[in-house]
């Protein structure tokens, strides 16, 4: 299992847990991540304005927890084997314990990018490997050089500007989808599988009707790196139609486009809708770095 | 006597051993393959003795037991042709995952909800 991680990456922050853990709960900044036997992790984080007192965040810890947990709560010093894995931030350790559950964590804050993280493993008989709860820690970031914020969850992965902002998201079985929006253009990353059973009965262009309400105009199929696609768009017309679309609740600019990895299982799909022209090289980066892992 | 008395929970079990349970196939049913490859499962229902009275006034027959059909689909048949009375939760979201390549939780939400129905609908039991 040690030899197996995998990435999760959401809201900023980024970091690898092993490949059995499975996200369980998934918040705007916060996330659940779940072993065979129930919760091992927990993270929160926030951007912060202004000066960050770890005494004072202990503090709202101790009284959010119930009577006997608020008594357990105890922050130490960062111990030594994870010292050295979170030299980049300023941190602080605790503990609590209530019967034969338990917790462990850290409250980090990122000076570069004013970011305070909580993040806790979870026990419940025994404590996970140590060195597992090291590595976890030791591949935690909160921020990027490149101003585009990763997102990687389950089996997507996907690398977005960081000015389009994640304003709905959906993990059900067989249909993932997340809507990032940027003043008023939205795009919208899909996940379906499992795909064999999708396109049996059907190819891909009329599987893109069924997911998208086009009526009028016929998606166009292709082949691009071995995998089928399908594109579609629609834009108004004229030089008074492309005026006229700024004063409409609706957005006028469309483009959808579906491609079918074979190999995983998987449909993936990118939707822009806009007042204003879609600008294709943005969705091009983000078709290219969009994948399923 | 509390005539609003709070029914006591029932024995809540873990999600391990909630895995770790055997779905086995009602014996009263009957299923049947159609050409397309789907099953169709024949069960008995069981009516109110207020509705079978209410049939039979209006001239039905008194029946008590009814026979009810659910077509499958193609997942869903997959899962049913899995079911052997032998292999646990657990083994049936595996072999669902690894059939289909979903990610386990994707198969476990999947295959626990399909067997929560049919157990719903009394066509399988949990050892």
């Amino acid at each position: 299992m040690l030899d197996q991680w995998k990435e999760m990456a959401w809201y900023g922050v980024s970091f690898k847990i092993p490949a059995d853990w499975q996200p369980a709960r998934i918040g705007n900044r916060y996330l659940l991540i779940e072993d065979e036997f129930g919760p091992a992790m927990e993270i929160k984080w926030a951007r912060i304005k202004g000066h960050f007192s770890h005494q004072a965040h202990f503090k709202r810890l101790g009284s959010l927890q119930k009577r006997q947990i608020r008594k357990s709560v105890r922050p130490k010093a960062v111990s030594k084997e994870w010292q050295k894995v979170l030299a980049d931030f300023e941190a602080s350790e605790f503990s609590w314990k209530s019967g034969s559950t338990g917790g462990r964590g850290v409250i980090l804050f990122c000076p570069t990018c004013r970011n305070a993280s909580l993040i806790q493993f979870f026990y419940k008989n025994t404590f996970t490997n140590p060195t597992v709860l090291s590595n976890i820690l030791d591949s935690f970031r909160d921020h990027r050089e490149d101003d585009q914020i990763l997102w990687s969850a389950y089996d997507i992965r996907a690398l977005m500007p960081a000015v389009f902002k994640l304003k709905r998201y959906r993990f059900e079985a067989g249909h993932y989808e997340l809507d990032f929006a940027d003043r008023g253009q939205h795009i919208i990353l899909y996940r379906w599988a499992p795909a064999s059973v999708l396109l049996s009965k059907q190819d891909l262009a009329l599987f893109a009707r069924s997911v998208s309400a086009i009526r009028k105009i016929t998606p166009v199929a292709g082949k691009m790196d071995g995998c089928d696609t399908v594109e579609w768009s629609a834009a108004p017309a004229g030089n008074w139609g492309r005026w006229l679309s700024r004063f409409k609740g609706k957005a006028s600019y469309h483009w959808l486009g579906l491609w079918h990895l074979e190999a995983k299982n998987r449909i993936l799909g990118v939707r822009a809708e806009g007042k204003k022209p879609l600008n294709t090289e943005l969705l091009d980066h983000i078709c290219t770095h969009y994948e399923s892992v | 006597m509390k005539v609003f008395k709070k029914k006591p929970p029932g024995p809540a079990i873990s999600r391990t051993e909630a895995l770790d349970r055997v779905p086995v196939k009602n014996r009263q049913i009957s299923e049947d393959r159609l050409e397309t490859g789907v099953v169709v499962i024949q069960y008995p229902v069981t009516i109110r003795p207020f509705f079978a009275s209410l049939v039979k006034r209006f001239g039905g027959q008194e029946a008590r037991i009814q026979m009810k059909k659910i077509e499958l689909d193609e997942l869903g048949t997959e899962v049913w042709d899995l079911l052997d009375g032998r292999r646990s939760v657990r083994h049936l979201i595996k072999s669902f995952a690894g059939t289909h390549q979903l990610e386990p939780r994707e198969a476990e939400v999947s295959v626990t909800q399909f067997i929560r129905e049919l157990g719903r609908r009394g066509l399988v039991a949990m050892k």
